[in-house]
């Protein structure tokens, strides 16, 4: 019997048993639903959380950080002048593996403009134009802050797209450069405002028109949808960026009478790396052009990303294995539905079985065919799997935190089809050969 | 060369620590084309006379040829091919799908015989035509009528044109008169040159062949030659 009449065969039968097939399908629908879902969260999780690692500056990006000194060493404290802007000069000019360097003084202040708004609370980031590269920010119109900015101690700031938006509701960018704001009512020049920040599907969603589904049914509640209620990025979206030496002149002088530019303990200090493959070498030239600063007192770190990437796959692994446990659970119960079905099933057919064989049909040809029928309920069953777990998605969009959106990938699609698939061929094993191993005169006497 | 030739067969069966001996030493050559009744009351040896005469079963001692074949000693695989191209079987219960239209039975055999679809079909449909039910190709035998049914089955078992046909009580589940029709089916194919064999404990309608075996006790009474 050829491999398609099989198939034809087996078509029927289940068409034939329809709600018993179904039934019997339901453990396969589950199984391939839940591992689909499983895998498409799983999926969102880890890109919601690469989103957020590059929107802080990628692998690449690493900030150094104040070491305590333990023990004895803590007497050469004192010799060492701690993280200044010496060392950001210094790691400029002698560490070539670093691409960008950016000392930073941050601090909270009231923004507002001439007459409107002079809300608190928003953070004022004093920096190197480097600040850019390093934090991959986007300018939507205008510049960034020059080293000219810096040289001279201008006036100008670069603002993020929420405060654009606050303090000029409905202005484009554009319109937004030139006009004046006030930093704890120092008076500041818009010279660049950034472009907002969010996530791919948002933009997507942006461009086809098409509307939050959860603000929706905020609306329909009469509720109102803040504009950056759950807005991941907001720390970039809200940002203030003026040049360093403006910062420390206008903010931080005189608050101690010693303090110089220079020697001014920065709240930060960031590089980022040229290339991800001389990671190493590119932090050894670093710290030797700290050392010459901080004199060989070893009281600074570095902070890299990449226990962070380690944290996103671990925790990635731990999404699969519970849900890869849920979902194979699942497949075999599922499995075992089947096999019980087509246990059922030949025993309803064992006269079928007979006359077959007696109008020539091998031992292969029965097993063939049962197994055939048993891979057939499983394959549906997957395609069924396959919408719930498609609409099961749809459900969690709505609910999950949107940087964590569900993505389903074609990849998991074939994986879950596949062990569904697998758990036809395994469950089929038993009854097909119960099924050709029967006598044929026992199966024609049947009744 | 005989069509079938037993030499000395037995069959013995194991029910627990019983043994039962359903054939006991048989002697039988049936030449091709002949037309043989096989009799005998129940518990005679027939039923397995007919099970090994139609390669469902081997003997345990003893020789079986089945055209020129011998199934002594056949693999499973081996005696299913000799079913399908050799042997064509008619029951007494008709044994169709019930869920395949005639057209779809009479194919079953030829299913395994590894044909193409449209020659199955073009076959399939030539012989439905000589039994005289074209005009129900598509309908399912529940909606047949016993006889009908019957001929369905006939064509079934002349699909693969096979030497021998053997029947097993074809009539038991008819009235007389769709016997007789199926009888006189019987009697055509015996005329066209096939090797006919009838099961039954029924002396009137073994008198319809002209050859008439006897069985009792496993062994063969009378029409041995």
């Amino acid at each position: 019997m050829s491999f398609f009449l099989c198939i034809e065969v087996a078509l029927r039968e289940i068409w034939a048993h329809r709600f018993r097939s179904l039934l019997s399908m339901m453990g396969i629908i589950l199984g391939v639903s839940s591992l689909l879902t499983t895998m498409a969260l799983t999926a969102g999780i880890e890109k919601g959380m690469r989103a957020t690692l590059q929107q802080v500056g990628g692998l690449e990006g690493l900030e150094i950080t104040d070491k305590e000194l333990v023990g004895a060493l803590q007497d050469f404290w004192s010799l060492s002048p701690g993280r200044t802007i010496e060392d950001a000069r210094a790691i400029k000019a002698s560490a070539p593996l670093i691409s960008y360097v950016t000392p930073e003084i941050i601090f909270g202040a009231k923004v507002g403009t001439y007459g409107n708004g002079n809300a608190d609370g928003y953070t004022i980031t004093g920096c190197w134009p480097d600040y850019m590269q390093i934090k991959n920010h986007e300018l939507a119109a205008g510049r960034f802050i020059s080293d000219l900015d810096d040289e001279e101690g201008h006036h100008c700031a670069v603002i993020g797209a929420t405060i654009s938006q606050n303090l000029w509701p409905g202005k484009p960018p554009i319109e937004v450069l030139g006009n004046t704001i006030f930093i704890n009512d120092i008076a500041f020049k818009v010279v660049g405002v950034f472009i907002r920040y969010e996530r791919d599907y948002e933009k997507i969603r942006e461009k086809t028109g098409s509307t939050k589904a959860s603000a929706q049914r905020r609306e329909k509640r009469g509720l109102i949808t803040r504009p950056n209620a759950r807005d991941p990025f907001s720390w970039k979206n809200q940002a203030v960026i003026i040049p360093y030496s403006t910062m420390f002149y206008e903010f931080r002088s005189g608050l101690f009478p010693d303090d110089s530019l220079y020697s001014y303990r920065m709240n930060a200090l960031e590089i980022k790396v040229k290339d991800i493959n001389f990671f190493d070498q590119a932090l050894d030239q670093t710290r030797a052009a700290m050392n010459v600063t901080h004199r060989n007192v070893d009281d600074f770190a570095f902070n890299t990303k990449e226990d962070w990437v380690d944290r996103i796959d671990s925790s990635v692994k731990a999404n699969q294995i519970s849900g890869g446990i849920i979902a194979g659970i699942s497949l075999l119960v599922g499995g075992i539905g089947i096999a019980n079905i087509m246990l059922a099933s030949i025993s309803e057919r064992v006269r079928e079985i007979g006359i077959r064989r007696a109008v020539g049909a091998r031992g292969r040809d029965i097993f063939l065919q049962i197994l055939v029928e048993s891979v057939a309920i499983a394959t549906i069953g997957a395609v069924l799997g396959i919408f719930a777990g498609i609409a099961l998605m749809q459900l969690f969009v709505m609910i999950s935190p949107e940087q964590n959106s569900p993505i389903l990938q074609f990849s998991s699609i074939f994986i879950s089809v596949g062990f569904a698939i697998l758990a036809g061929i395994i469950s089929g094993i038993y009854p097909a050969l119960k099924a050709s191993r029967l006598d044929p005169i026992t199966a024609l006497r049947y009744e | 060369m005989s069509a079938i030739v037993l030499e000395k067969v037995y069959k013995t069966y194991h029910v627990g620590d019983q043994e039962i001996h359903a054939l006991n030493g048989v002697d039988l050559r049936i030449e091709r084309g002949e037309f043989a009744s096989i009799i005998g009351p129940s518990g005679s040896g027939k039923s397995t006379m007919m099970h090994l005469l139609g390669c469902l079963d081997t003997p345990s001692k003893g020789k079986l040829e089945i055209c020129g074949h011998d199934i002594s000693s056949a693999s499973s695989n081996a005696l299913s091919g000799i079913r399908n191209r050799e042997i064509g079987f008619v029951f007494q219960s008709f044994n169709l799908l019930a869920r395949f239209n005639i057209l779809e039975n009479v194919e079953l055999p030829l299913i395994y015989g590894g044909l193409t679809a449209s020659e199955r079909k073009k076959k399939a449909a030539a012989i439905i035509k000589t039994v005289g039910l074209e005009e129900r190709m598509y309908n399912r035998p529940s909606q047949l009528s016993g006889g009908q049914c019957q001929r369905v089955a006939i064509a079934r078992a002349l699909v693969n044109d096979p030497e021998i046909i053997l029947a097993d009580e074809p009539t038991g589940n008819l009235d007389t008169a769709t016997g007789q029709n199926i009888l006189a089916l019987f009697k055509d194919l015996h005329k066209s040159g096939r090797t006919v064999i009838l099961v039954t404990h029924d002396p009137r309608i073994a008198a319809t062949t002209p050859r008439v075996i006897e069985i009792s006790d496993g062994k063969i009474v009378s029409g041995k030659t």
